[in-house]
């Protein structure tokens, strides 16, 4: 699985579940990921309970998130939960600390513990 | 990355949150202490000298934090640097200073209280205000930041002009031994290393600024900050109360000072700077710690109930543990009145974790030598080696100073039983929850329950 297909899945998981809508309603954020190792750039917006990923850097971001592309590519089709590669370094984030146990809580609701 | 932040934090908030999380209440408590070891009023140069000192731990930090800028700081640090099972120890222990920082505050918060209104007992106050604290955090209301910014300006200033006005008012200033140092002065600046405790919390909040600078440069304008404030303080009080023994009885000196500069309003004054301090103590220590044991039951390291939420998304579970467990040793401290171990293993367990600092600069620049380092600990390797053996030494000190007429030990024996608990965890009930099987999405489970 490539890093776009797991970001498509884990959008389609968030857009297709009515309580998570619910619960993005007020967290309309600009996300931006970067591989660590391949310098790739994609990107998650949030808005208005909607969420949409795609490749490419995205204007004004509220986030930045940088990993090697494995590690991306496991949190977000759900095969590890981002607080391992975070607490061991592997994982760096730039943005409000809300903003990250959003997403944690995300992966948390759509992919369980 | 290439576009900058929509949202990051100034320096000013840097220099705050440093300055505030080092400024617990009972830092009022810690200078009388200082104070009483010096037996004197030469307090404030091991106030001072203790400051100097951190700011070699301060340059140790800077580098792990432009190294790994992260919220889980310490877990992280560690775990690169020595191992997972180090750091999870480490990180526990290191967890339950917070709580002994807001016990330790509770108790000042409750004598404040029952000296300015009598009629109300101590422990109700602690209870009603550690209470709202945790209403307000698990209903998601966050103290805003320029409120938590004003509070340590607010606090701060007012032990500067306040101790100015004592020293003013107090006549024949040359009668006083300013530079007299007694024969416990290296015991004074073992506990002076309590009033600095916890201004490199600020660490955490490093993924919030964007300038890598803002971090070093806010925690040693804090420390600067702190160093003044409470040197000052400790220099007012020793000069308006010659005889610090008196203070010992007392357990609310910063109200005595406050009376002494400017009467009654300056007593009220100094209680309503120690309430606002207890609150910002309570309130961001709950905060981190709650999302840290949030973290950690998420990493399968503590019981899996740790990470449940409200629907507020706020977990809710740790909040009201660590509140509770919070609550039960300042009522335990209360009842006996035996504060100064909190103080001492406070003072003890930082100690250890700024020489802790020192072996990990070593340790990452062996490591990870390429890793990209926006900021580098002064005069590697001599000073982290020489300033993390000082803080071995002044963290033996404060744990062994005695805290009963016994003299015995008591903060070595509480500190060493937390180790201990956090090691046998570690071995044995960690494997055991990372084994047990992961549970299923929550979002397909009874979810008003859960979340």
């Amino acid at each position: 699985m490539t890093l776009m297909e797991a970001l498509q899945q884990f959008v389609n998981e968030c857009n297709k579940n009515a309580r998570l809508r619910e619960m993005n309603r007020d967290w309309s954020r600009r996300i931006q990921l970067e591989s660590a190792d391949t310098k790739s750039l994609h990107w998650l917006v949030s808005d208005k309970g909607e969420v949409e990923a795609g490749s490419g850097a995205v204007d004004n971001p509220d986030m930045l998130i940088e990993a090697p592309e494995g590690t991306l590519t496991a949190i977000f089709s759900g095969q590890m939960t981002p607080t391992e590669p975070y607490n061991n370094g592997d994982l760096l984030v730039h943005g409000q600390q809300d903003d990250m146990m959003r997403l944690d809580i995300l992966t948390l609701l759509i992919w369980g513990e | 990355m290439q576009n900058s932040l929509s949202r990051v934090l100034p320096l000013r908030t840097a220099i705050s949150t440093s300055a505030g999380l080092a400024s617990a209440a009972v830092n009022f408590l810690a200078a009388v202490e200082v104070a009483e070891y010096v037996a004197g009023q030469s307090a404030w140069i091991a106030i001072l000298v203790a400051g100097v000192l951190i700011v070699f731990a301060g340059s140790n930090f800077s580098e792990l934090n432009g190294l790994f800028p992260s919220a889980a700081a310490i877990r992280v640090w560690i775990r690169r640097g020595v191992n997972d099972q180090t750091s999870l120890v480490s990180s526990l222990v290191y967890m339950l200073t917070v709580v002994f920082v807001i016990a330790a505050d509770a108790f000042v918060l409750g004598h404040t209280f029952s000296a300015a209104v009598p009629a109300v007992p101590a422990l109700v106050w602690i209870l009603l205000l550690l209470g709202v604290v945790v209403w307000t955090n698990a209903r998601g209301i966050k103290m805003a930041g320029r409120v938590q910014d004003a509070n340590a300006f607010i606090l701060l200033g007012t032990l500067i002009v306040f101790s100015v006005v004592v020293l003013l008012k107090t006549p024949h200033l040359n009668q006083f031994h300013f530079f007299h140092l007694g024969s416990q002065w290296y015991e004074a600046v073992a506990l002076g290393i309590f009033i600095f405790v916890g201004f490199e919390w600020v660490t955490p909040l490093a993924e919030e600024f964007r300038d890598f600078r803002a971090i070093p440069r806010g925690m040693y304008i804090a420390l600067g900050l702190i160093a003044v404030a409470f040197g000052l303080f400790s220099l007012a009080l020793t000069v308006a109360f010659p005889q610090a023994h008196v203070l010992a009885s007392s357990f609310v000196p910063q109200l005595l000072v406050g009376m002494r500069a400017l009467g009654p309003f300056g007593f009220w004054w100094m209680a309503f700077v120690t309430l606002t301090t207890a609150m910002t103590t309570f309130n961001g220590g709950l905060l981190s710690a709650s999302r840290f044991v949030y973290a950690l039951a998420r990493e399968r390291v503590l019981p899996r109930w740790f990470s449940r939420l409200n629907k507020r998304l706020v977990p809710q579970n740790a909040l009201i543990a660590l509140a509770v467990i919070s609550f039960g040793l300042a009522v335990g401290v209360y009842l006996t009145g035996q504060y100064l171990f909190l103080i001492n293993a406070g003072a003890g367990v930082e100690s250890f974790m700024y020489a802790l600092s020192s072996a990990l600069v070593i340790s990452l620049r062996r490591r990870e030598p390429n890793r990209s380092r926006p900021f580098r600990a002064f005069g590697y390797p001599l000073v982290p080696i020489v300033s993390g053996l000082i803080f071995m030494g002044l963290g033996v000190e404060a744990l062994l100073t005695p805290v009963t007429k016994s003299g015995f030990p008591w903060s070595l024996v509480f500190v060493l039983a937390i180790v201990g608990a956090a090691v046998l965890y570690v071995k044995w009930m960690v494997p055991r929850l990372k084994a047990q099987k992961p549970g299923p999405p929550i979002s397909r489970v009874e979810t008003k329950e859960r979340v």
